[in-house]
């Protein structure tokens, strides 16, 4: 690890890996409070909740409820006022290849190849040539871009080079991979494939997922517990399982639909999201 | 009206009928209406470009040339025609060495620009990722751009006396204050998220700088030398003007002198050649450095 090396350190690794056999969680959120212009804006009011390995958790609330912010402590981007944000038992101190990110904007590298930004993230870690290809190659063929490896960002859509940066999170081989808004600036029928892959990923990586999202039907397709936030302070409004799935993950966005008990959630987190909305347009 | 709307209705079917039953070849190619001179945000072909850019030249050929024999021919020298400023130039390399001079003048303004970059590049990197770097030099750097380079000159003067150095240094001095500013804001306007999507990938602070800030802004860096490489052809005469012996500004003086007025519009001809052929090096540069700038889309 010389002078362009990355923060990943190998003990850390090793701290990690006991933490995790001892059963800490991924996440834990205890009593954080983050406020930004010296007080006069409170986004997270004394919040605390855990999250769970291989569950996949949506954080789902009113624009300006905190939610965003919650996943940047979590990736370490920014700290808490108060409290504290821990990871496997440790407290974050800031961001690391073991929670990856994906975030609404577009983030490939625009110098870089489709499969040299994949491999991007695996060379800070310190891999060889070899398993940087070979990572890259098989989390390319996972978002099904193996077609695109050469072409340049630039020239992909929107949806594609959102499938780039997900490759590219996955192929460092996080235990937690943090999602926000990921497909917030793409259209409904690529929003909906997006969607169709994340679940796709969740069978076969069984990844930690934390996602953040406005959009109620992405939150019930995708999540195993969703987390809705009150508007501003955000607080948490209601912790909730989804029991109805009883576990499964649907391949196809329809057939949740025929789903008991799924038209029930649908609604009882629109009336959730219309109490929160109520009188205040935003 | 009924019976109108059924006849038309009638002929419809019977014409689409008819193309159902042949539906052969596609629909008549569409012609969209001509696009004029002065179409509001239209399109121009690669050979377009081209014409209209020679055009535009010969078109400022034209007007001196028109000058020219406008002027009463007791003054004509003092406005030479096209060809005869041309030919002198021709005369100048044939017969005066003036390419020694040419090159010269090359020399003095690549080396001191490049100079200029090893100091403003590393400066806007710096200010641009630690701001409390800025915060540190930006103010007095960002001053001194105010400072007219031309005053330098008696300052330099009497430093270094009538030396290349001195030379070099005016055309430094021109240059550097205003690289630093744009290179600065070349760094800040790296998205933040690309940093941040870096830092959650594990990388350091120098990997962050290097590999992705530096490579982020390297095409609009290379931009910005590109336009104040231009300015630095623009200072070329003040600098050579002063205790000059050589250089395309020396001979323009000793042109002016003895009121050659076709050997200083030789030399500002030589410059503005050479300035475009250093735009056109700076622009094929980046086509090759960077292809992701010019993918297809």
């Amino acid at each position: 690890m010389g002078i362009f090396g990355s923060n990943f350190n190998a003990a850390h690794h090793a701290a990690l890996e006991v933490a995790q056999k001892e059963g800490k969680f991924p996440l834990s959120v205890n009593r954080v409070t983050k406020e930004y212009l010296n007080g006069e804006r409170v986004a997270v009011d004394d919040m605390s909740f855990d999250i769970k390995e291989h569950e996949v958790t949506a954080m789902i609330g009113p624009s300006g409820c905190g939610k965003t912010t919650v996943l940047r402590l979590m990736a370490g981007l920014e700290f808490p006022t108060r409290g504290n944000v821990e990871s496997f038992g440790m407290p974050i101190k800031g961001p690391g290849p073991e929670r990856g990110l994906v975030f609404q904007a577009y983030t490939s590298f625009p110098w870089l190849t489709v499969i040299e930004n994949v491999q991007h993230g695996v060379a800070i870690q310190g891999f060889s040539k070899a398993e940087q290809r070979d990572r890259a190659e098989h989390y390319l063929k996972l978002v099904h871009l193996d077609d695109f490896a050469n072409a340049y960002p630039d020239e992909l859509s929107g949806g594609m080079k959102q499938r780039v940066a997900i490759a590219r999170a996955l192929a460092q081989d996080p235990q937690i991979l943090l999602l926000d808004e990921p497909f917030g600036a793409l259209d409904a029928q690529v929003t909906w494939e997006m969607e169709e892959m994340v679940v796709e990923i969740c069978e076969n990586t069984n990844k930690t997922i934390v996602l953040v999202t406005h959009d109620i039907q992405e939150a019930v397709y995708l999540a195993d517990r969703i987390i809705f936030f009150t508007r501003q302070p955000g607080k948490i409004k209601e912790d909730m399982a989804m029991e109805f799935k009883q576990g499964q993950r649907f391949k196809r966005k329809e057939d949740l639909l025929s789903e008991p008990g799924y038209v029930e959630m649908e609604k009882r987190l629109y009336t959730m999201m219309r109490e929160e909305i109520q009188g205040r347009i935003s | 009206m009924n019976e109108n709307a059924q006849t038309e209705s009638a002929t419809g079917t019977a014409s689409a009928t008819g193309n159902g039953s042949a539906p052969i070849g596609q629909a008549p190619l569409f012609k969209p209406p001509r696009e004029g001179f002065l179409e509001l945000r239209g399109t121009v072909s690669r050979g377009q470009t081209i014409i209209l850019g020679f055009l535009g030249v010969i078109a400022l050929f034209l007007i001196w040339e028109v000058a020219h024999y406008l002027t009463p021919d007791y003054q004509q020298k003092f406005v030479p025609s096209v060809g005869q400023v041309t030919s002198k130039v021709f005369f100048l390399f044939a017969e005066k060495g003036y390419i020694a001079d040419v090159a010269k003048s090359v020399y003095r303004i690549y080396l001191s620009f490049f100079v200029a970059c090893l100091v403003a590049i590393p400066l806007g990197i710096l200010m641009g990722s630690f701001i409390k770097m800025r915060a540190l030099i930006n103010p007095t750097v960002g001053g001194l751009r105010y400072l007219p380079a031309a005053s330098f000159v008696p300052l330099l003067l009497v430093y270094f006396g009538p030396t290349d150095f001195a030379k070099m240094a005016l055309l430094f001095l021109g240059c550097v204050f205003f690289l630093v500013a744009l290179i600065l804001d070349n760094i800040e306007a790296v998205p933040r998220a690309l940093i941040e999507s870096a830092q959650t990938m594990g990388a350091g602070r120098l990997h962050i700088i290097f590999r992705v800030t530096f490579r982020a802004a390297a095409p609009q860096i290379l931009d910005s030398m590109r336009n104040m490489i231009a300015v630095s052809w623009t200072y070329l005469v003040i600098a050579e003007i002063v205790a000059a012996t050589d250089g395309i500004g020396a001979v323009m003086m000793r042109g002016a002198r003895f009121l050659h007025v076709d050997v200083i519009m030789g030399g500002i001809l030589t410059i503005g050649v050479l300035g475009v052929l250093t735009d056109i090096t700076f622009r094929v540069a980046a086509h090759f450095l960077f292809p992701h700038t010019h993918a297809r889309r």
